[in-house]
């Protein structure tokens, strides 16, 4: 006789994404990154991308790796310019969440905003 | 001997960006098209913005789920930098940013489509 497979399409409650935890590791990561630093145009594209590949990595080891994530940087030079940022989600309120973190110095604004989406299903053979 | 019903909508391939590309660039046009950067009106254009690109993505409907983001940022000769880093399905999901200007300020608009089952 076949056995069957079973997905898992919801995360378990223990698994349910917790944005407070990812904000404290957004958080976490930025200020040792980017504290006491300069503005630089050729250094950020390289500095942007890999707070963003780190942000990912240190959310999905922290027990998030079933989902999706989407983490986005932003980091803008303080001229005395007028900023503002939105954003808006379509997604499955029950299992998708987003976590973000400003962080300011003196010459420097960045936004870090990270959204987890969908469980991925897991298969598990019954027999 | 059983043998399990495949249900999958085999015409969806992976994310459309050119659409969206095209989808986005009007949205911001219709909601800022001419004007000139306005602190009082910023927040309104954003949430505009944003708004608009959703409701016109999600009107394609196709089984994705969408996260929208937009910033709008006065034309002072300061730099800004976006980046991005996404752990998904890289066959059936795709991101597009669209960098849009006019004479007194910049848009950069971030879509992320995330593919549903």
């Amino acid at each position: 006789m076949e056995g069957s497979d079973t997905y898992l399409i919801r995360p378990n409650p223990q698994n349910k994404f917790k944005p407070a935890i990812v904000k404290e590791c957004i958080r976490e990561i930025v200020r040792e990154r980017l504290s006491g630093k300069r503005y630089e145009p050729e250094e950020v594209p390289e500095l942007s991308r890999s707070l963003a590949e780190s942000i990912k990595d240190r959310v999905k080891n922290a027990g998030f790796d079933k989902y999706k994530l989407v983490v986005q940087v932003v980091i803008g030079e303080q001229r005395g310019e007028g900023v503002k940022m939105s954003s808006k989600c379509f997604w499955d309120a029950d299992t998708d969440n987003h976590a973000e973190d400003l962080f300011i110095n003196v010459c420097t604004f960045c936004s870090v905003h990270s959204d987890y989406s969908g469980g991925e299903g897991a298969k598990f053979k019954s027999i | 001997m059983t043998t399990m019903e495949e249900y999958n909508n085999g015409s969806e391939g992976s994310f459309n960006s050119e659409e969206a590309d095209a989808i986005v660039k009007e949205c911001i046009e219709g909601v800022v098209g001419a004007d000139d950067y306005s602190q009082s009106l910023v927040n309104k254009w954003t949430a505009g913005i944003v708004e608009r690109c959703l409701t016109q993505l999600v009107k394609q409907g196709k089984a994705y789920k969408y996260i929208v983001t937009c910033a709008v940022m006065q034309k002072t000769g300061a730099g800004l930098h976006t980046a991005n880093s996404c752990y998904w399905d890289t066959a059936m999901d795709g991101s597009c940013t669209v960098r849009w200007e006019n004479r007194t300020m910049y848009c950069v608009v971030s879509v992320f489509a995330v593919a549903v089952a």
